[in-house]
């Protein structure tokens, strides 16, 4: 048989018809990033419009499939704000049990964000985000039934080992950006201090906490009544005040010149897709960087029934956290970028070859095609966007009964802002939790409590 | 040529992209005679479970032996003693996590199962450590003894034993690998006379770095 050789005619036809498919997938996709969809919202939030703020995000769910996950993260701390704490534990158990089966990698995804952007896959979550999922669940257990909190405390610990392991493996590096959140550990052992029974527990996880921030004197008062007391006095019960504090880690689009360790990376990504070589220099690529934005807030001060009682202590920098576990997979998400501009280079090369002209305009089209393509590319911003940069604790034991609780936000141990109230209902022996947002020097929303009167 | 080239890469990203669909996970139903898995890193059920079954066993069966001042019931057979399972303290190097309330049950029933021992409910003792806001480890002073057993008493259930459980590891390191022994003891005391017994079981388990690891350290030809 024999095989004639395309014509002329065929090949023009075959790279039309490629650059159609290029231009199709251009236009499904757009350069519209998460950080631009999700700035009403957010900006919605921070100034208190909490259910605009909801509608906003809800709308945002429905229409952009891709973005659903992070916008239920989003939501869900809306919820626990606004007192439905189920239904913000459903919407993160939801997002935790995604993430999870995410974290097995889709060879279809991943190739056809070779000819697009990252945008097209669906979105794992950050490590940090994985631990922060887990915490924000104990708190939401915390906040109505407290049936499955001592199960998500567990759940911090387990994530963040799997993480580290996982960083190892792949990278071979040491994982001396992995630490945990003593936070983990705190809520564990106020638990098990809460059972009047297993203060052994309780002093394991105080003393892994208290190892993690040294300087802690609250984790060591903490750790010195449950090595010698008792969780609380005949006739008293204890008030946490988990405050969460300034607005935390999000993503937004940089140009990055590529490091030669991602080159290295992204050479073997693209040895491995097909018959293209890296050159020895790349042109800025966009990738997704984290920016934690300023606060004049530090910490949030306590007053139950008008006595001052003092400022809550960072248990979990979330800012530090969100940078550690990114900058330790940046070279990946450096590497990926870079593949994807030498694949579609390649590829309006490739169309070139194919058509046979070498025509000045026929040349001039296709690269002006390539370029418009590249233009295209946005870096994948989504990311977990309604997270303070610090969760901060004061715990404090008072008699049961009705109490008036008071929090200020405070800048350098000063009030920078007006008193928010609520009332609280402290049973004997147990514990009572009151959640809070202080983004900058006012509440975003009202003080929510797992027992008010 | 080049064209050619390109559609075999691209037909082979398709065959990649269908062949690589992301996975479920499976789950499966252990029958009772299977073993249990071995864990790689800290101690598991493998562990304690023949921990548990061992030192209860012993318990009961020293127990079980008829003394002259045994209480005898009008039927004539001994009566059974209420012991209070106070709860289990873990000193051990690892963290036990969710293990501790399931050993915790696993000990009571194994008790209440036994012709010995009646025990108290958990929920009673951790209302009675509740009201009186006693430390498990301080109920052994006398005065906290009479308070506590009276809460109990009140309640309608009166003491005879105290039950405590506590699990304690030994570690040897020999270069990459470790032997750790695990331990747990029951002690039970007499709140009336103060007389107490203590019984415990022990699993001993290596940890490798390498699979030869075993091999190389516990060969029976070495030594």
């Amino acid at each position: 048989m024999i095989r004639c050789a395309p014509s002329t005619h065929q090949k023009s036809k075959f790279a039309v018809r490629l650059l159609v498919v290029i231009a199709s997938v251009v236009s499904i996709f757009g350069c519209s990033t998460h950080s631009k969809r999700i700035a009403i919202p957010r900006s919605l939030f921070y100034d208190g419009q909490m259910q605009a703020c909801r509608e906003g995000l809800e709308k945002l769910a429905k229409s952009s499939r891709h973005d659903r996950d992070v916008v239920n993260l989003d939501l869900a701390v809306v919820d626990l704000l606004g007192g439905q704490a189920k239904q913000a534990e459903a919407r993160l158990r939801d997002v935790r049990d995604r993430f999870d089966q995410l974290e097995q990698p889709s060879v279809a995804e991943n190739t056809v964000s070779m000819w697009t952007d990252d945008q097209t896959r669906s979105y794992a979550g950050e490590d940090y985000e994985k631990i922060l999922i887990r915490v924000m669940l104990s708190l939401s257990s915390l906040m109505h039934d407290g049936i499955d909190a001592e199960s998500y405390t567990l759940q911090i610990q387990d994530k963040h080992e799997q993480l580290t392991e996982r960083f190892v493996s792949t990278s071979g590096k040491e994982p001396t950006d992995y630490v945990p959140l003593p936070i983990g550990f705190y809520m564990r052992g106020m638990l098990r201090e809460a059972t009047h029974r297993d203060y052994d527990d309780a002093i394991r996880n105080y003393q892994a906490a208290s190892s993690l921030l040294p300087g802690c004197d609250p984790l060591l008062w903490d750790l010195a009544r449950v090595q010698k007391g008792v969780h609380s006095q005949p006739g008293h019960g204890v008030v946490y005040v988990f405050a969460m504090v300034g607005r935390g880690p999000y993503k937004v689009e940089v140009a990055e010149r590529p490091t030669s360790d991602a080159l290295l990376i992204a050479d073997r990504i693209v040895s491995a897709v097909g018959p293209y070589k890296l050159p020895p220099t790349i042109a800025p690529i966009k990738i997704p960087d984290i920016v934690v934005p300023d606060s004049d807030v530090d910490s949030v001060g306590v007053q139950i029934n008008a006595q001052r009682i003092g400022p809550t202590a960072s248990l979990a920098n979330i800012e530090e956290l969100a940078r550690k576990t990114y900058q330790a997979n940046r070279n990946s998400i450096v590497a990926r970028a870079v593949a994807r501009r030498v694949i579609k280079k390649a590829t309006i090369v490739a169309a070139k070859d194919t058509m046979g002209k070498k025509d000045g305009l026929t040349s001039l089209g296709m690269d002006i095609v390539g370029v418009a393509w590249e233009a295209t590319e946005a870096a994948d911003t989504r990311c977990w966007g309604l997270l303070p940069r610090d969760i901060q604790l004061l715990r404090v034991e008072v008699p049961a009964g009705d109490h008036v609780l008071n929090l200020s936000p405070l800048a350098n141990g000063r009030p920078v802002g007006p008193i928010q109230q609520t009332k609280v209902r402290v049973n004997d022996g147990q514990n009572t939790y009151i959640v809070s947002w202080f983004p900058d020097s006012r509440c975003v929303s009202q003080i929510t409590c797992s027992d008010a009167p | 040529m080049l064209r050619r080239e390109w559609l075999s890469g691209l037909s082979l990203l398709a065959a990649a992209g269908f062949s690589g669909c992301r996975g479920y996970q499976y789950g499966h139903v252990i029958k009772p005679s299977a073993e249990n898995l071995v864990g790689s890193h800290e101690a598991g059920a493998e562990v304690f479970d023949p921990l548990v079954d061992e030192a209860v066993a012993k318990l009961l069966a020293r127990q079980q032996i008829p003394t002259e001042d045994c209480p005898v019931g009008q039927d004539g057979l001994p009566i059974k003693k209420t012991i209070c399972f106070i709860g289990i303290e873990n000193k051990s190097a690892e963290d036990i996590g969710d293990f501790k309330d399931k050993l915790y049950n696993q000990i009571d029933s194994q008790i209440l199962e036994s012709n010995s021992f009646q025990p108290i409910s958990r929920r009673m003792v951790d209302a009675a450590l509740h009201e009186t806001r006693m430390r498990p480890d301080a109920l052994m002073v006398p005065d906290n003894m009479r308070l506590f057993t009276a809460v109990l008493q009140r309640g309608g259930a009166p003491v005879d034993y105290f039950l405590y459980a506590t699990l304690t590891s030994g570690t040897t390191k020999r270069n990459s690998s470790t032997q750790r022994d695990y331990e747990l003891t029951l002690e039970l005391t007499n709140v009336h006379t103060g007389q107490y017994d203590k019984l415990s079981s022990e699993v001993r388990k290596g940890y490798h770095k390498s699979a030869m690891g075993k091999i190389w350290n516990y060969n029976p030809l070495k030594r």
